[in-house]
């Protein structure tokens, strides 16, 4: 089957490769010049030739899993190779941590845009793992704009765009477009703030990942005065991601934090708020109903809805008096007949009392005898 | 002493135990089948426009459950079949083997012309007809109340607006001071412009809700549980409990844009649900109204209500019957870890008893 040939073929170039890896090891050897990356893309090569046969139950969850083994690969492909290449394993061990703060600087400056250089873009696929809340965030603003992805990314405060836009904002509105050049004007503005805001917030991630990154060091120096090295790549990213999340979790609860946060969401649904104005007008233009109009439309409904429930309860509720005044009103007359046939002494003053039913006895009476 | 001791070969393995744990869990996945959730029998009692109230079937037939039903108040964040998960993680079942009669309110998926639905409309309109309609299907007056998380303080809401109607009252996971120091959530929901959100939105997309909750621990979350996965991709059971898990974790409906911006301003902002001066409707909501026992279960390791968020209850309702019961455990192990099986609906089901 050709699934089981592509998952074995990755398997053995896989072995091959880790085996030749061990071999140049044990002999002292350097690794030759290779690929930055190339368990990590080999992955990735792979998942996209198996990923179109499987089955729609659980391939999102496998994507991520593929996502996160790429960025793991990478993270142990760039501390290994680094280990080979540096002079012991101490010396390897600060290159990697050199190159990891080298990262993060250019990140910080690099912010949207996140152009490396070349040392930095040997840890670049680290940053799969740094990415995952400022990505999950662009697929959720994507998910609001009415326009395909996030082209917001597309925009930066910083560079030619700002220049352009900010002579765009000077000119004065007048004339006969007065009105629709203020929206747009108003448009470049909300458009300009949401990319400083995105751009504030994952510089504070870069100086989040230079924050973990000494922390990562520091805990190194702990667990070898302890006497508990790490033994496994999974222990130094287990590791890696209790030093991520403790320095997150102190970060995220600073009021710096709080107000980055704020700023994010509400510059994004600013700058959607603006372009669904001017859609609205797009559309009253072409005398097709506005959302404007449809959220007056729901909200009365609802109010009718609202007055109707109440008049339905009202009326329940005024049922259940009337019934309870129909049940009271006939109750003395059933508690006048009760003592009438309880005493027979008294059965004659108190016949008169229930003329109805002495009315219909006779009536019932003369129909049996014409039955038979 | 160095800070790593990782022999190449043993590396070498490492990766290579990983890419076959790998290639396996792709079999495994591609028979994996349907996942299925909510699996006790169930009937519908009670339709109205998006919501829905279930009564679950008892399976253990002749048994005499306690006279008065317990209604399950869910969360309008998910989905309510977190209570029903799968055979063996199944709260709704352990409270009917408990004993209790059980039934549950599913909010449904509101759609933009939900938009408008307030919480009054969700709690003196939905909850409250729903009530009526088991007090009239049990003939009684009063019924038990159990609410979850944001149910949980809806049920506080309702039971303190109509304590005429609830007899005994149970919160699982709830918030109720909304501004503990640990209180993440909270935290960053005090600068959002809640205005903007909802007239901009609408509705509230359930994806930006799954955004937040996974960036409470994102390299957790969205990383490390995903390599978690690959030690137990080779047990074809363990890999569908992991896909029910996932399905629910982002089954989110969006929330209606009215009730969120009650929620969040009243409730998070300025937290007065504790402080008072929470109006639903007409009528002011306080603690003190809360006059019926009250049995208040929160989880110790709760990263998404912290403890104290829920300890907070103790001294506040009027109810002289108060009792508290800790679970050693996190916000969703309450309803799903075996150990919490075994013990929290039994000792819900023992309390309610007692109080019947």
């Amino acid at each position: 089957m050709a699934d089981t040939n592509w998952m074995d073929g990755w398997l053995n170039s896989q072995q091959n490769y880790w085996t030749a890896w061990a071999d140049m090891a044990q002999r002292g050897m350097k690794t030759p010049e290779a690929p930055k990356n190339p368990l990590a893309d080999g992955l990735n090569q792979w998942w996209k030739t198996m990923s179109p046969m499987t089955p729609p139950v659980g391939r999102e969850v496998f994507d991520k899993l593929m996502d996160v083994s790429s960025g793991y690969f990478s993270l142990v492909e760039r501390f290994m190779n680094g280990a080979q290449q540096q002079n012991g394993p101490e010396a390897a061990l600060n290159g990697w941590l050199d190159g990891m703060q080298k990262m993060w600087g250019e990140w910080m400056q690099g912010g949207a845009a996140r152009s490396f250089t070349e040392a930095g873009q040997q840890f670049k696929g680290m940053t799969t793992f740094w990415d995952l809340p400022m990505d999950t965030w662009q697929r959720l603003a994507a998910n609001v704009m009415p326009m395909p992805g996030d082209f917001t990314q597309a925009f930066h405060p910083e560079g030619g765009m700002q220049q352009q836009v900010n002579r765009f904002l000077s000119i004065p509105a007048v004339g006969y477009h007065r009105e629709a050049q203020e929206q747009y004007q108003i448009l470049a503005q909300r458009q300009m703030d949401y990319a400083a805001a995105t751009q504030a917030y994952q510089t504070a991630f870069g100086k989040l990942g230079m924050a973990t990154t000494q922390n990562f060091q520091q805990a190194l120096k702990d667990r070898t005065k302890e006497g508990k090295p790490i033994t496994s790549l999974r222990e130094l990213y287990d590791q890696w991601v209790e030093m991520s999340e403790a320095a997150y979790a102190d970060f995220v609860m600073t009021e710096e934090y709080q107000t980055l946060y704020g700023r994010l969401v509400n510059s994004l649904l600013a700058l959607k708020q603006q372009m669904a104005r001017m859609v609205d007008q797009t559309l009253e233009a072409m005398h097709m109903p506005t959302h404007a109009e449809i959220n007056t439309l729901q909200c009365r409904q609802q109010e009718l809805r609202r007055e109707n429930l109440r008049l339905r309860k009202d009326m329940k509720a005024m049922q259940a008096q009337i019934e309870a005044l129909r049940q009271a009103m006939l109750k003395p007359a059933a508690v006048a007949e009760k003592p009438a046939a309880a005493k027979p002494v008294a059965a004659k003053p108190a016949a008169p009392k229930p003329a109805a039913p002495a009315a219909k006895k006779p009536a019932a009476a003369t129909k049996k005898p014409a039955a038979k | 002493m160095l800070p790593f001791d990782m022999r190449p070969d043993a590396v070498m393995q490492e990766l290579s135990a990983y890419g076959q744990k790998l290639s396996h869990g792709m079999k495994n996945l591609m028979e994996v089948g349907e996942i299925s959730s909510g699996v006790t029998p169930k009937t519908v009692v009670y339709r109205e426009d998006k919501l829905t109230l279930f009564r679950f079937e008892n399976p253990n037939k002749g048994a005499v459950p306690n006279k008065t039903p317990l209604l399950i108040v869910y969360a309008l964040v998910n989905r309510p079949y977190m209570t029903d998960l799968q055979e063996n993680r199944s709260t709704v079942k352990a409270l009917m083997d408990a004993g209790q009669d059980v039934y549950l309110v599913d909010w449904g998926y509101p759609d933009r012309a939900d938009r408008t639905l307030t919480l009054d409309d969700y709690l003196n309109g939905y909850l409250d007809r729903c009530v009526e309609v088991i007090c009239e299907r049990h003939r009684v007056d009063k019924i038990n109340l159990l609410g979850i998380c944001q149910g949980g303080a809806f049920s506080l809401c309702y039971a303190s607006m109509h304590p005429d109607k609830v007899k005994n009252l149970v919160t699982m996971v709830t918030p109720v001071d909304f501004q503990t120091p640990d209180n993440m959530l909270s935290h960053w929901v005090q600068k959002i412009d809640v205005d903007l959100v909802v007239d901009t939105l609408g509705n509230v997309p359930g994806e930006m809700l799954n955004w937040t909750f996974l960036n409470l621990k994102p390299y957790q979350l969205m990383g490390q549980k995903y390599l978690g996965l690959l030690d137990t991709l080779d047990d074809p059971e363990a890999l569908k409990n992991f896909l029910r898990m996932e399905k629910w974790i982002f089954d989110s409906p969006d929330q209606a844009g009215e009730a969120f911006r009650q929620f969040i301003k009243d409730f998070y902002q300025q937290n007065k649900l504790l402080n008072g001066g929470l109006v639903i409707g007409d009528t002011e909501v306080k603690l003190k109204n809360v006059t019926m026992p009250v049995l208040n279960v929160f989880a110790e390791q709760d990263h998404l209500v912290p403890p104290d968020s829920s300890r907070a209850l103790r001294g506040k309702v009027g109810s002289k019957d108060y009792t508290e019961l800790a679970f050693p455990g996190g916000h969703i192990g309450i309803y799903v870890s075996g150990k919490a099986q075994k013990t929290v609906p039994p000792a819900i089901g023992k309390w309610l008893d007692e109080r019947s």
